[in-house]
């Protein structure tokens, strides 16, 4: 085979080797999005096809105006090979405005624990995952829409599937009189660092007393703990502190607020809590500093170690003719042949001393 | 018309990475070259080819490299956040005194270094070591970005995870220490070091 063919065959193989990586395999973020990203490549027909997963969206509990509910979005039969699948939440299917914060639900939680309408999960090889959305119901009443979307990749590498679900209707009725619940503006806190066991505050309203109960991800017994009102109006309490335990590696734990008015008791969805690594300590100048440092370590060891393998030899054996010739040497007439060299104070042989011959 | 510092910092890892693939395959290359016997391919002609690319090669990239180094400082946004981050700065840092001293042992000794086979060697393998570090910090940067690497794929990774970090007076201490040991070899161990002919 001759060279052309060789550079050929190994351009051929680089060019078609990122063919399996197409688009960000790796995922591309929690985030706020519209449906199909906002109108980006997932939602051109030329470049997408339909999932062959099935969606489905129920609620956890009643939903009442501007009370927590929790809907859960269950897809089945999916398989991707990257393991990643893309989930929203959606109040619409216009290409703009269609999270559901646009739509007037606020997002208490989403289900890796922070408060996008957009998530990313590993698929597991069952090919079915069911993800649950926090949020707080419309404050008006009557029928609200949501739409669950999925994006995720394709054995063939070159497209994007996607699905969207049927439209869900969610029934907001009239909240009761002085119904209890969490606080329109209270966001839930998605992550504890490692050991932290400081107390967590918890914002409800028209509630006169709270119950916390909490389990580890995966287990099946809740623990009910004590909670202490901080601030007491004239007939509820509305901000509470709670102690969970600490959370350590890569732990999550889950969360029910029990809300109370007098006896009246509103169970609130669970919650998620994951654990955050320590934050990081280093200081930007220690950064710059210690790069600068090594830079000029690394230089001076190996300008030493250049010097140290520099052949010496060649020195001696070089021509001292031009040394000669580039200095100021002194001729001695006491002694024919050879010149004095006052820089390096020694006698060198004079190269054009030919024995007294003219 | 701006561009953001990101995308400038970008575009100028991808001349130095570009460059230093380059420098780095002619010189180990070079090295190569004086190893196996002279043929029809491995002739005076390609040896002076590939000693005058991975010159022309490192130079670029040690112009560039600075640059690359204070837009991703600017990018950073003044911040050391992750360990990530951290260890991208301290790659970048021996990726510039790797190549600073590939540079430097080039000019002062010519293309005659190659002759020696023990300089031929030390300089393929600052070469190589100094593209390895260049890679790392790029890669970070593409974890950092993108979430993702093509160090991803191979099955060894430097620390990148988790860092060392050093205190701010230890970091100025070994600062000082480099610029002390820098300026005493540039005085007396440099001049030593001449052209080979």
């Amino acid at each position: 085979m001759n060279r052309s063919a060789i550079v050929f065959l190994i351009c051929i193989t680089l060019i078609l080797a990122p063919g399996s990586s197409v688009a960000n395999p790796g995922g591309n973020g929690d985030g706020d999005r519209d449906y199909s990203c906002g109108g980006s490549c997932h939602g051109d027909p030329a470049l997408s096809m339909p999932s062959d997963a099935t969606i489905e969206i129920t609620t956890g509990n009643e939903a009442f105006s501007g009370q927590a509910v929790a809907i859960h979005v269950t897809i089945e039969d999916i398989s991707t090979p990257s393991n990643i699948i893309g989930i929203f939440i959606l109040g619409s299917l216009n290409g703009n405005s269609d999270t559901p914060e646009d739509h007037g639900w606020h997002l208490i939680q989403d289900p890796n624990g922070g408060s996008s309408n957009y998530i990313e999960t590993k698929a597991p090889s069952s090919g079915s995952v069911t993800v649950t959305w926090v949020l707080l119901s419309p404050a008006n009443s009557g029928s609200h829409s949501l739409y669950a979307e999925i994006h995720h990749g394709s054995y063939a590498g070159d497209k994007a599937y996607s699905g969207v679900s049927e439209k869900f209707e969610v029934i907001v009725q009239d909240v009761p009189e002085g119904l209890p619940g969490l606080a329109n503006d209270w966001i839930a806190p998605s992550f504890r660092v490692s050991g932290d066991s400081s107390l967590l505050s918890i914002s409800t309203r028209n509630s006169t007393d709270i119950s916390v109960e909490w389990m580890l991800d995966g287990e099946w017994n809740p623990t009910s703990v004590e909670s202490v009102c901080i601030e007491e109006t004239e007939d509820f309490c509305n901000d509470w502190e709670v102690s969970i335990p600490a959370t350590m590696g890569e732990a999550n734990i889950l969360y029910r607020v029990t809300t109370y008015n007098g006896t009246f008791a509103v169970e609130q969805p669970w919650l998620k809590m994951g654990t955050a690594p320590p934050p990081f300590e280093g200081d930007v100048w220690s950064a710059r500093a210690h790069s600068f440092a090594f830079a000029l370590l690394i230089i001076s060891f190996l300008v030493t170690l250049q010097a140290r393998l520099y052949p010496s030899i060649e020195r001696d054996i070089l021509d001292q003719t031009q040394i000669v010739a580039s200095s100021e040497m002194i001729r001695s007439e006491e002694n024919p042949g050879w010149l004095w060299n006052p820089e390096s104070q020694e006698w060198i042989e004079d190269p054009e001393y030919n024995g007294g011959d003219e | 018309m701006m561009v953001g510092a990101a995308t400038f910092h970008t575009a100028m890892a991808e001349i130095v990475v570009g460059s230093m693939v380059l420098a780095t395959l002619c010189a180990i290359g070079c090295s190569i070259s004086r190893i196996i016997p002279t043929s029809e391919i491995n002739n005076e002609s390609l040896m002076v080819t590939m000693d005058r690319a991975s010159l022309a090669g490192s130079v670029l990239a040690l112009i560039f490299l600075p640059i690359a180094i204070l837009s991703g400082n600017i990018a950073a946004d003044g911040q050391a956040e992750s360990a990530l981050l951290y260890n991208k700065f301290v790659y970048s840092g021996l990726a510039l005194g790797f190549w600073s001293a590939f540079v430097i042992g080039r000019i002062r000794m010519g293309p005659g270094l190659w002759e020696e086979r023990p300089l031929a060697f030390l300089q393929s393998a600052t070469a190589g070591i100094a593209f390895l570090m260049t890679s790392m910090a790029s890669s970070i940067g593409g974890k950092l970005v993108r979430g993702e690497s093509l160090f991803d794929v191979l099955p060894f990774w430097l620390p990148s995870e988790t860092a060392s970090i050093l205190p701010l007076w230890a970091s100025f201490s070994l600062l000082t220490l480099g610029i002390t040991s820098s300026a005493l070899v540039f005085k007396f161990t440099l001049p030593k070091i001449v052209r080979i002919e």
